[in-house]
């Protein structure tokens, strides 16, 4: 039998082992390919971990920001991410509100349905909404891609906020009705106070899904007018050949937004993506 | 108090303009997708004639078809169970009150919210050989490899289901966290006194108290993976000879690029029969467990 003191040492080890293990296989890839963004082609080239030291350049960002249109496609990336993040709230904290309160005949089965259309393959559905957008004449429109993103983070944001509004008390907002707030002003002045590290996550979440989406952008979008990050990128890593550290450089630019987000939301984030399991 | 009926109206507004939405942009675009399944559809002709059960007549006689779904089948069983072993491993070490493990609970969940088209391009640059972070690590540690990974015949599908686990593993990691959190301390002391060891408490305490998770994630997964398209699509395309091709990169090809929507839609018809298969046993044991 094993004293508690071995006990212990075996598991700061392994606690350790795991976590080192970990940072090293999730974290050094992102780590290596910013370090690359740094470096000159040659460098990179070499096959060597190290760089001399004069061999360190941010030419790679000059590149990418003057010379191709990366700017631009940020630029849309940005405008559709906030829209899409902005009316995904608004539709959902709604629409989730509504679940979580009032008594809606057959509420269960609409949860059921907003969560049953996660398994619908969105490669086909891709197919009518093209046809759709073709025929509302939002083909190829900020609007038409705003509206495709829109249909992936509405389900998922609806249920992480329905489980995040049924975990709060419900009395205050009883009082404020009683008080005579409408409906309106309960929501602005009361709910959404005290909801706001839950809806801080589908925000995040919304714009998350919004900015990484490459599938949606790559049918809706045919011009330069409408193209994102993620179509830049994909077009910049096969048309520029081997010229990774503008590559890397591009990839850093796409990945920072996200991580920066990222970084405002992580303590709350696990708590706000699982409001809806942790509850059962 | 107002009536009953007013209130479920007032929330049935709520509801309504998200429910108009998923209608026009994913219940519509189903059942027309499913329609279009059984006509001769192409984005280069006007006008579709009805041709029964042909496209998916074709279907059973397709390799790459066949091929396709058993990728996309072992990618998402092989994705979604490795995940959750690793998931519920680093969950345990990230509930360690050490020094240091709050810094690593908060980095550890990178890779999640980065783009999947950023990871693409990321390990695509990362498995160049000669000069390439996994060829470079793989010589540190003396191992004499050296290969463009996503070319390799073999190694090229085990690299996609590393892929879904870069991406995915800390979700599960942290998702678990919060499970475990929220287990009484007591449970475990009491376990303690009984005598029972900590692989026993792991199974007889902390297993059943992330049950719920545990359900939540593994469908979740199940449907995202086996719907995913773009780490497929943007690393490797489906090759090398459809060694990673799955169906939702295969439709994807067949409509966008060879336009024939009919044949692409029988498939996407095919998806979505197995994801609701799933989903019904998925109910019926779920329902069978709360008695």
């Amino acid at each position: 039998m094993a004293t508690k003191r071995q006990r212990r040492i075996v598991r700061v080890t392994l606690t350790y082992l795991i976590c080192l293990l970990a940072l090293f296989f999730f974290i050094s890839p992102m780590l290596w390919v910013t370090y690359s963004s740094f470096r000159s082609t040659d460098a990179i080239f070499s096959g060597r971990v190290g760089t001399p030291a004069g061999q360190f350049t941010l030419s790679n960002y000059a590149t990418v920001l003057s010379v191709t249109d990366f700017p631009k496609y940020f630029w849309n990336s940005l405008r559709i991410g906030v829209l899409v993040t902005v009316l995904s709230m608004a539709l959902s904290i709604v629409g989730a509100y509504g679940l979580s309160r009032y008594p809606i005949r057959g509420r269960n089965a609409y949860i059921m349905g907003v969560f049953s259309t996660q398994m619908f393959p969105v490669v086909l559905l891709l197919i009518p909404i093209y046809t759709v957008l073709f025929s509302l004449r939002l083909f190829n429109t900020i609007a038409g891609v705003v509206l495709g993103q829109l249909m992936l983070v509405l389900p998922f944001a609806s249920w992480m906020l329905k489980g995040y509004f049924d975990n709060l008390p419900k009395d205050i907002e009883d009082s404020a009705r009683i008080d005579g707030c409408n409906l309106w002003q309960t929501l602005a002045r009361v709910v959404l106070p005290m909801a706001a590290p839950g809806v801080s996550v589908a925000a995040f979440y919304a714009f998350v899904v919004s900015w990484g989406d490459y599938l949606v952008v790559s049918v809706i979008s045919q011009s330069q007018t409408t193209a994102t990050v993620t179509l830049a990128l994909q077009r910049l890593g096969s048309a520029l050949i081997l010229r990774w550290g503008q590559v890397a450089a591009a990839t850093v630019l796409t990945i920072v937004p996200t991580i920066i987000l990222f970084s405002l939301v992580q303590t709350r984030l696990v708590e706000g993506l699982t409001s809806g399991a942790v509850k059962g | 108090m107002r009536p009953r009926i007013i209130q479920e109206n007032s929330g049935l507004a709520l509801l309504l303009p998200t429910l108009l939405i998923m209608a026009l942009f994913s219940i519509f675009p189903l059942i027309e997708g499913i329609r279009l399944s059984f006509t001769d559809a192409n984005l280069l002709n006007k006008g579709a004639r009805g041709v029964g059960l042909a496209n998916f007549a074709k279907l059973l006689a397709d390799p790459v078809f066949w091929s396709s779904l058993w990728h996309s089948l072992i990618l998402t069983g092989a994705s979604v169970i490795l995940q959750l072993v690793l998931g519920m491993i680093l969950a345990l070490a990230l509930k360690q009150e050490l020094p240091g493990i709050r810094f690593f609970r908060s980095v550890i969940m990178a890779s999640w919210v980065i783009p999947v088209a950023a990871t693409a391009v990321m390990f695509t640059f990362m498995v160049e050989p000669g000069y390439g972070y996994v060829n470079i690590v793989l010589r540190l540690l003396g191992i004499k490899a050296n290969s463009f990974w996503f070319g390799d015949l073999h190694a090229a599908f085990p690299f996609m289901v590393l892929l879904h686990l870069w991406r995915n593993v800390p979700f599960y990691g942290i998702a678990f966290l919060a499970a475990m959190q929220a287990i009484p301390h007591s449970l475990y002391e009491a376990a303690d006194i009984d005598g029972s060891g900590p692989v026993q408490s792991f199974f007889r305490i902390t297993v059943p108290g992330c049950r719920n998770m545990i359900i939540v994630m593994v469908t979740i997964h199940v449907l995202w993976t086996f719907n995913n398209f773009d780490m497929v699509y943007l690393t490797t395309g489906g090759g090398p000879v459809y060694a990673t091709e799955v169906l939702p990169v295969y439709l994807y090809q067949q409509s966008w690029i060879s336009y024939t929507i009919g044949y692409a839609s029988s498939i996407g018809t095919v998806m979505f029969v197995l994801l609701m298969i799933y989903f019904l046993i998925y109910i019926r044991i779920y329902q069978k467990q709360q008695g």
